[in-house]
């Protein structure tokens, strides 16, 4: 191909970064077709929609850079480099899985890539990343913690006094806002006294930055800036990703909030996949054909996924005193 | 003379970007960000102005970023206290939260027959007003990250002057004053955008984060005008060869960070904190009306600072400037004309 790549990462980078995307919408869509099948025990809430952020963002880290994830958090385990079939076994509750299938979609983790968690309570995982990023700190390893909340978790008093705990130990924090716009089925105007999340950054005395969180190449770079900033010193900030999700708060959610044809309206012309691939196509770096040889092999990584995970055994009994306490 | 006489149907648009100086520039300069509460007492002080000038409805761009939710508090506060304010109403329309909102509320008050535009952003807002309306008079207030379009001034003045327009105390011909802009055309007007103040052409060639810091990546610079005082890529024409807002020209800069081809090197404030140095080529007037081509095989055109339109080898990209292109309200004269005729020496109740 003749044409000169454009882009900020190189041919390899794009196509692992458009791979990654690709697998979190595909497990996604996957588990919201076996979930409605009744497969999967417990509650699931899918990231699909989201995936520019997750990976524009953790294409700066590396396994040494902690994350703190919400319940909404497949994602970010995905682009955090946490192995798929262990995350699919988990979600069904298998032995295998990354909690050996005790702990279910939320409480996804494998600290040796720096998921310290999916979460399962709102806004708990910023205390935690002021922990990793005080450990950074103090060991000088030049790594990050990066928290991920949403919207609504965003008005918990446990990120608001991590806010400010970042702040005054100038930690190397950074604090993403993932902005669906809704809080569960809340709207913002009703549940949020100052809608802009970044303004609350300026409270604490961090910058904050908003970006089109559909777009991979905003993501990206406005991250590198701050992930960079956050490795030389520079302290804790705000990213305040703006985006949407494409299905309900949790698989059944009925969405009644939503506006006729909103989702609809999302799919079609705010979907990071499309939009990604529209931009490397029509700069011509990768082909169409190149993609779609991704989007096959994914397919058929999820299937497998899948099928591991119902060939899978469950926990028994004494599974239940195992993985209890830990050894440090 | 001016009437002293108030138009009684008057009415003043409010377009408020609810996330301007929210970019990338808040980390790599530590530009300014204005908080949503800030810019809700703007608007506030706009209403309060406007009332007192006898302008009683005002149009408002609705949004989802957090000014509508916090203002409707506020109005609701300040309607038990029994304040006078014009009635506000928010056009019927979704918010999309992108630049398409300002687009359409551009649109709708023009189409509602508004007198006058007040225009909360920076560059990049007051663009997109001027983009899709170019007969309705602007009073920018600075809002943005790079302000170099609007002026600084304490938002009751500019309504103030803005409600004098309105009411017609001041006629066109006091009030208005004529601007220039930048007409940018790619392969004849397969794609057209505009620019108010610099058009940039950059090596790098995808939008990512939209704001431009890195000057090593520029090629050349079209401005409307170049004020020394200015911060963002007009600063370098600024402190090269100063043109003024009204002056008939415009300037085109080549930029070169080659030794062979730069002939000065100069030092320009390219963002609020962030003095960087640029290498200058040539420069050379830019009369209106005459298309300067872009010299540059592949990059991107950045209008008023952000990263906009990407081209590639084989595209022909022209940059044109136009002259008395859009009215604004010129705030300035408008007092000084108020105060020499006495305007303000009336109460300014209305019937």
């Amino acid at each position: 191909m003749a044409a000169t790549n454009p882009f900020p990462l190189g041919k390899d980078a794009l196509l692992n970064c458009y791979r990654t995307m690709r697998t979190i919408r595909e497990f996604e869509e996957r588990l919201h077709v076996d979930f409605g099948r009744g497969d999967i025990p417990g509650f699931v809430h899918l990231y699909a929609g989201e995936e520019a952020t997750a990976v524009g963002i953790m294409s700066h880290l590396g396994d040494g850079d902690r994350i703190a994830s919400t319940h909404r958090g497949h994602g970010h385990c995905i682009a955090k480099g946490v192995d798929v079939i262990a995350m699919m076994k988990e979600i069904y509750g298998k032995k295998g899985g990354c909690g050996n299938g005790k702990g279910g979609s939320m409480h996804i983790a494998d600290l040796s890539k720096g998921m310290m968690g999916a979460n399962g309570i709102l806004g708990a995982g910023a205390p935690l990343v002021c922990g990793a990023a005080l450990a950074a700190k103090y060991r000088k390893s030049g790594d990050v913690a990066i928290c991920f909340v949403g919207d609504g978790a965003s008005n918990q008093g446990t990120f608001l006094e991590s806010l400010n705990l970042a702040a005054v130990w100038n930690l190397p924090a950074l604090f993403v806002i993932e902005n669906n716009g809704y809080a569960e089925s809340t709207s913002r105007d009703y549940g949020t006294a100052v809608d802009s999340y970044v303004d609350r950054a300026s409270g604490f005395g961090m910058p904050g930055v908003t970006v089109d969180g559909t777009d991979f190449f905003a993501v990206y770079e406005a991250a590198g800036e701050i992930i960079k900033r956050a490795r030389e010193g520079g302290g804790p900030s705000m990213l305040e990703c703006k985006m949407v999700r494409f299905f309900g708060h949790f698989e059944g959610d009925a969405q009644t909030y939503r506006a006729a044809g909103e989702n609809e309206a999302n799919r079609a012309h705010k979907d990071c996949l499309k939009l990604f691939a529209a931009q490397v196509t029509g700069a011509g770096v990768i082909s169409a054909s190149e993609l779609k040889s991704i989007d096959d092999q994914v397919l058929g990584l999820i299937e497998d996924a899948v099928t591991q995970a119902k060939a899978a055994p469950l926990p028994t009994a004494a599974d239940l005193l195992t993985d209890v306490y830990v050894s440090y | 003379m001016p009437t002293t006489a108030p138009r009684p149907d008057a009415c003043v648009g409010i377009i408020a970007n609810p996330i301007s100086a929210r970019d990338i520039r808040r980390i790599i300069a530590n530009a300014s960000n204005l908080q949503i509460a800030e810019r809700v007492n703007i608007v506030m002080r706009l209403l309060t102005t406007l009332h007192a000038l006898g302008v009683e409805r005002v149009l408002m761009m609705p949004d989802k970023a957090g000014l509508r939710a916090m203002l409707t508090r506020n109005l609701s506060r300040e309607h038990q206290r029994r304040h006078g304010l014009p009635a506000l109403e928010f056009l019927d329309m979704d918010a999309a939260s992108t630049v398409e909102d300002t687009f359409r509320a551009a649109r709708m008050m023009r189409e509602a027959g508004v007198s006058a535009l007040i225009v909360l952003g920076g560059d990049g807002t007051h663009r997109a007003v001027v983009r899709e309306c170019r007969d309705i008079p602007i009073a920018g207030l600075s809002t943005g990250t790079n302000n170099a379009f609007p002026e600084m001034r304490e938002p009751t003045i500019a309504a103030l002057a803005v409600g004098l327009y309105a009411t017609g105390r001041l006629s066109a011909e006091q009030a208005l004053a004529p601007n220039k802009l930048l007409e940018i055309s790619i392969n004849n007007g397969e794609r057209r955008d505009i620019a108010l103040v610099d058009a940039v052409i950059s090596r790098e060639r995808y939008i990512g984060a939209r704001a431009v810091w890195k000057t090593d990546h520029l090629s050349a610079a079209y401005l409307t005008f170049a004020d020394p005082q200015a911060i963002g890529l007009s600063a370098i024409g600024g402190l090269l060869q100063p043109v003024g807002r009204r002056d008939p020209h415009g300037l085109a800069i080549a930029l070169s960070d080659e030794p062979a081809t730069r002939r000065v090197r100069l030092q320009a404030p390219i963002a609020p904190g962030l003095v960087s140095e640029v290498g200058i080529a040539g420069w050379e007037a830019m009369p209106a009306g005459q298309a300067f081509s872009v010299e540059l095989d592949a990059g991107i055109v950045a209008l008023d600072g952000e990263r906009e339109l990407p081209f590639e080898a084989g595209d022909r990209v022209q940059v044109t400037l136009r002259d008395n292109a859009f009215p604004t309200v010129d705030v300035a004269r408008c007092m000084h004309i108020a105060a020499g005729a006495g305007l303000f020496h009336h109460p300014f109740r209305h019937a």
